[in-house]
């Protein structure tokens, strides 16, 4: 089966996306549901603007899809973003595995919703209560990134301020 | 040789666009496309701030070479979720 991938504005079915998954041969559904959080590093959020470089946020749900597929011998994979303005409580992205067995369906679920934080090309930016300046919430840049590796090749610097906020699991 | 630039998030921010194309040399490295992007817009340099590339809809390292029409695109670490 393909994987069901999508990137969308309109608030997530979730019970649709289990209900498309879900077939006889499956006897476990696993799920993941991100929600805004309505406080991040001690400050009150309002809401979040999630925007996507979104051609490729489709192809890279696509890989991660397909990997966990081979990875996990699972088949019914649904992985749903949404992007836009979101409130606190909203849910952000959706993940459901299902198969034959619970701990594959477990395993490829809690893989997914690592492999999306890590390589999926969306980012939010959060609108405080205290009515502040809204900030872009920073991933954690992988060990070696390119402005690093790049600058290290010329002999510069690394070490330094940060420009904006971390994201804080 | 000509190549298309998408910024996104802080990145697109930075740079007031979020998109343009720019001349570069042939063999021309990501890396190389990327710093002379932080020429151009020295805050995407602030020690900290850690750019990543993807080349045609792909992450790429810094050392993937970029061709004539290629689509790069500079952004902050991702932050979905």
């Amino acid at each position: 089966m393909k994987p069901i991938c999508s990137l969308q504005a309109a608030p997530i079915d979730t019970a649709g996306l289990i209900r498309r998954l879900v077939t006889p041969a499956d006897g476990a559904v696993a799920s993941f549901f991100g929600v805004v959080r309505r406080e991040h590093l001690g400050r009150g959020v309002h809401h979040l603007e999630y925007h996507a470089y979104r051609e490729m946020a489709l192809l890279e749900m696509k890989r991660i899809a397909r990997r966990l597929q081979r990875e996990f011998k699972v088949e019914r994979i649904g992985l749903v973003h949404r992007t836009g303005s979101l409130n606190v409580g909203e849910i952000s992205v959706a993940v459901a595995v299902a198969a034959p067995h619970r701990k594959a369906a477990l395993q490829a679920c809690a893989a997914a919703i690592e492999a999306i934080k890590h390589h999926l090309p969306v980012w939010k930016r959060e609108f405080f209560t205290d009515g502040g300046a809204p900030r872009w919430v920073l991933g954690s840049a992988e060990p070696q990134t390119p402005l690093a590796a790049a600058k290290k090749h010329e002999g510069g610097a690394e070490d330094g301020a940060e420009i904006s906020g971390k994201e804080r699991d | 040789m000509r190549i298309r630039l998408l910024y996104f998030a802080l990145v697109a921010e930075i740079a007031g666009c979020q998109h343009e194309e720019m001349e570069v040399g042939d063999a021309t490295s990501a890396g190389e496309v990327l710093l002379k992007v932080v020429d151009r817009y020295p805050r995407l340099g602030t020690p900290g701030f850690q750019p990543l590339l993807a080349v045609n809809r792909e992450h790429a390292s810094p050392e993937r070479e970029v061709r004539e029409g290629d689509e790069v695109a500079i952004f902050p670490p991702v932050a979905g979720g």
